[in-house]
């Protein structure tokens, strides 16, 4: 899978879980759905566009 | 003298307790939905067992790591606490499949992130069939 996805996926779960959990009403959970989950998958694409210009450099060793 | 008009009716009405609050919440705990399930939710109690299932099985196909506190690493002890938060799933794939996670596969941060949240939703749903138990929720 790529990262992308990943990020996708798991956006969706989390998303789908709180609107579950906090709204009753239809209107109400597609609203918080979409605020969840476009907040998750545009902020995590928007972090990671600030990120790209530093350098990741050479992985760190495993303890 | 006399009470200020209002002052009754400002409180919020106390609401009967719908069921033993803390069934549902050991239920809750020990098998994602089953308080939902046991407060007459079923349709919720499926899409969450679903739902931490999912991202508990994904978690499990990276290779993501089930905790366990590590001497000198305080922060293990967290995550542990996090992880156990799935109810019997985790002393299952602990105790019966002896899964572990793989520190060396690729998926290995990400798995970690799905197994951890799993356990992390179950404990919010423990709080939330404890609030409807409690009639606090609908």
């Amino acid at each position: 899978m790529s990262h992308f996805l990943l990020m996708v996926v798991y956006a969706l779960l989390v998303s789908l879980f709180f609107t579950a959990l906090w709204r009753r009403e239809r209107a109400e959970q597609v609203k918080l759905f979409l605020q969840l989950f476009l907040g998750m998958v545009v902020g995590g694409l928007a972090v990671a566009w600030l990120m790209y210009p530093f350098p990741s450099g050479p992985p760190s060793p495993i303890p | 003298m006399s009470e200020p008009s209002g002052t009754q009716t400002s409180q919020p009405a106390a609401r009967a307790a719908v069921a033993n609050p803390l069934v549902a919440a050991v239920l809750a705990w020990l098998v994602p939905g089953a308080g939902h399930l046991f407060l007459k939710r079923g349709r919720r109690a499926l899409l969450f067992f679903v739902l931490v299932i999912a991202a508990l099985v994904i978690g499990c196909r990276l290779d993501g790591n089930l905790y366990t506190p590590v001497e000198g690493q305080p922060l293990t002890l967290l995550a542990t606490v996090g992880c156990m938060g799935m109810g019997l799933p985790y002393f299952a794939l602990r105790y019966l499949f002896d899964y572990h996670g793989e520190v060396m596969a690729a998926g290995y941060e990400y798995g970690t992130a799905f197994v951890l949240t799993a356990g992390l939703m179950n404990l919010l749903l423990v709080l939330d069939a404890w609030d409807i138990a409690l009639g606090k929720k609908e």
